[in-house]
């Protein structure tokens, strides 16, 4: 099991040093602080609101287009070079390939949303900020991340190409918000059904600041799904 | 130490690998031969536990293929191309391989500096792997296959889109390796075969056609006496006597060469036709500039072997 820990942290390891070593990482961060910058400044400018709801009920739209990209590399440049041949043919489970490639975006990804507490921080000196709520908020988007992750990850496990993987990723995430939207227009039998299975909606009931365990399950729930998924494409490629 | 039996690899319905059994010896370079797509990458794939045989069983060093993760600990591969990380640098790429093969950090340093030696890779430890040349980023293949000193070492083409210096480098790079360990490599370049491997197979469309030394495979293919010779002027006469006396040769004129140059043929790889040839040329007084017993060379067993100039 320590042997597998270790090799869960050593893929960590290597995808950490891909991302800073290549320019690619930097842009993305730098597109992404700059987006959700705005997104904050234009709340508060525009609007006078020296609250975040506005921002959080974007930040999901932020999320859909950045990790696709940030995701659509991970399996599908290892399988188009040759690299999955020599990760495959070396003593390591498919499980500790997953569980490395998922916690290494987590891990890029927490860096970046918690570069933006620095907006929460900036308006708790200028107006009345309910911590718990952004607590909250900042929980609920991390387990959203780490929906949409999975859901990439699976989309760059299914192909060779990174430009498809980003394709099928955005394509599904769209899908699911579409389905947000179109969610008033439903019987609310369905509506209901839909709205415990869209991560979104798990997501804009925790902004309200409450923590209900049903919440936290589905989007757990939704990552584990989309996790055993990639791993059930990988091992269909590999033996064992 | 590799023992294969019947093993095979269908893709749809065709046949990549059909009852496929051979057996390497410790300690011996063995070379798995054949034109491109005649199934010597998926017999690596297979031994090396990437792609399960749809039939058929092997094992490395006793170890059945079933135990997959234990036959990868034991098996070192290059997989065709010698894929590597290339946004790392060359350290970081070998320090990721040896923690995959669950070696500890001080152990890791110690192999990654034997390992770059023994390939040559100490200047380029810290440069970026894209920024290599084809025969470094083989180098850092074939150190990243041995970090983890295996007992067996399975190489794809190891040589291919290099030139001739770094060929000779790798090849000797092989040999000495093959003093302490089990290597299987596959070429479609016969001389490297011949000067690496200790024995050789040569498979074609997925079925093993001929395995041996390649003395041993000039011998098989060796079936007729064949004889060169280039005579001084025309030599009609000799011939002419000559069929008299052994009525099934074959003349050839190898017009491309020297002028009045000469193949000649004889099914019977045992006839005289050295001799009788000398003692006719000798009586129509025709000279003789050179004669040669001609020997099949590997490659023309393999051409033989699989189907001519494909």
């Amino acid at each position: 099991m320590r042997g597998g820990m270790n090799r869960v942290a050593a893929i960590c390891w290597k995808e950490w040093r891909t991302v800073v070593d290549t320019p690619l990482g930097y842009v993305v961060a730098i597109a992404f602080l700059l987006a959700s910058g705005f997104f904050f400044a234009s709340n508060l400018f525009l609007i006078g609101q020296a609250d975040m709801r506005g921002y959080f009920a974007v930040m999901p739209l932020l999320l859909m287009f950045f990790i696709p990209a940030m995701s659509m590399r991970a399996l599908a440049d290892e399988q188009r070079s040759g690299t999955f041949e020599l990760m495959a043919t070396m003593p390591i489970r498919t499980i500790d390939i997953v569980t490395g490639k998922f916690l290494a975006l987590m891990l890029q990804i927490s860096l970046l949303v918690l570069m933006t507490l620095f907006y929460p921080l900036t308006l708790s000196l200028i107006g009345n900020l309910d911590s718990g709520q952004i607590a909250a908020a900042y929980l609920a988007m991390l387990l959203l991340a780490g929906c949409y992750i999975a859901i990439c990850l699976y989309a760059s496990a299914v192909t060779d190409h990174a430009v498809v993987a980003y394709v099928v990723g955005f394509g599904i995430l769209l899908a699911l918000f579409l389905l947000m939207q179109t969610l008033p227009t439903l019987s609310p039998n369905l509506q209901d059904l839909l709205t415990n299975l869209t991560p979104l909606s798990h997501y804009q009931s925790m902004l309200r600041g409450v923590i209900s365990l049903g919440d936290l399950v589905s989007l757990l729930a939704v990552t584990v799904l989309f996790l055993t998924l990639t791993w059930f494409q990988l091992e269909r490629r590999r033996w064992r | 130490m590799i023992q294969a039996n019947q093993l095979s690899r269908k893709y749809g319905e065709q046949f990549a690998v059909e009852d496929l059994s051979f057996h390497v010896r410790k300690g011996e370079v063995m070379g798995l031969l054949g034109p491109n797509g005649a199934g010597k990458s998926t017999t690596m794939k297979m031994l090396t536990c990437f792609l399960p045989p749809s039939s058929g069983e092997a094992s490395i060093d006793g170890v059945s293929l079933q135990d997959s993760m234990a036959v990868r600990r034991k098996i070192g591969y290059l997989p065709e191309n010698a894929p590597s990380y290339s946004d790392l640098d060359v350290q970081s790429h070998l320090k990721f391989v040896g923690a995959m093969h669950g070696l500890a950090d001080a152990t890791l340093e110690d192999r990654i500096r034997e390992m770059s030696e023994q390939c040559g890779l100490e200047h380029v430890l810290h440069r970026r792997i894209d920024e290599l040349s084809k025969g470094f980023r083989q180098r850092v293949g074939l150190a990243a296959s041995m970090l983890h000193d295996p007992d067996c070492l399975i190489f794809d083409e190891p040589t291919t889109g290099l030139d001739p210096n770094q060929i000779v480098e790798i090849r000797h790079l092989i040999r000495r390796l093959g003093e302490k360990k089990t290597v299987l490599l596959s070429s479609h370049v016969l001389p490297e075969v011949e000067a690496v491997c200790d024995r050789m197979m040569i498979i074609d469309q997925g079925k093993l056609q001929v395995m041996g030394t390649s003395q041993e495979l000039s011998r098989q293919a060796h079936g007729e006496a064949l004889l060169h010779v280039i005579f001084k002027a025309s030599a009609e006469m000799v011939f002419m006597k000559l069929k008299e006396k052994l009525p099934d040769i074959e003349v050839e004129l190898k017009e491309n060469d020297t002028p009045h140059s000469y193949a000649i043929h004889h099914p019977d790889p045992e006839s005289p036709l050295a001799e009788t040839l000398f003692h006719t040329a000798v009586s129509c007084e025709a000279v003789v500039l050179e004669m040669r017993s001609g020997q099949a060379t590997l490659e023309d067993v393999f051409r033989e072997l699989t189907g001519g100039n494909q």
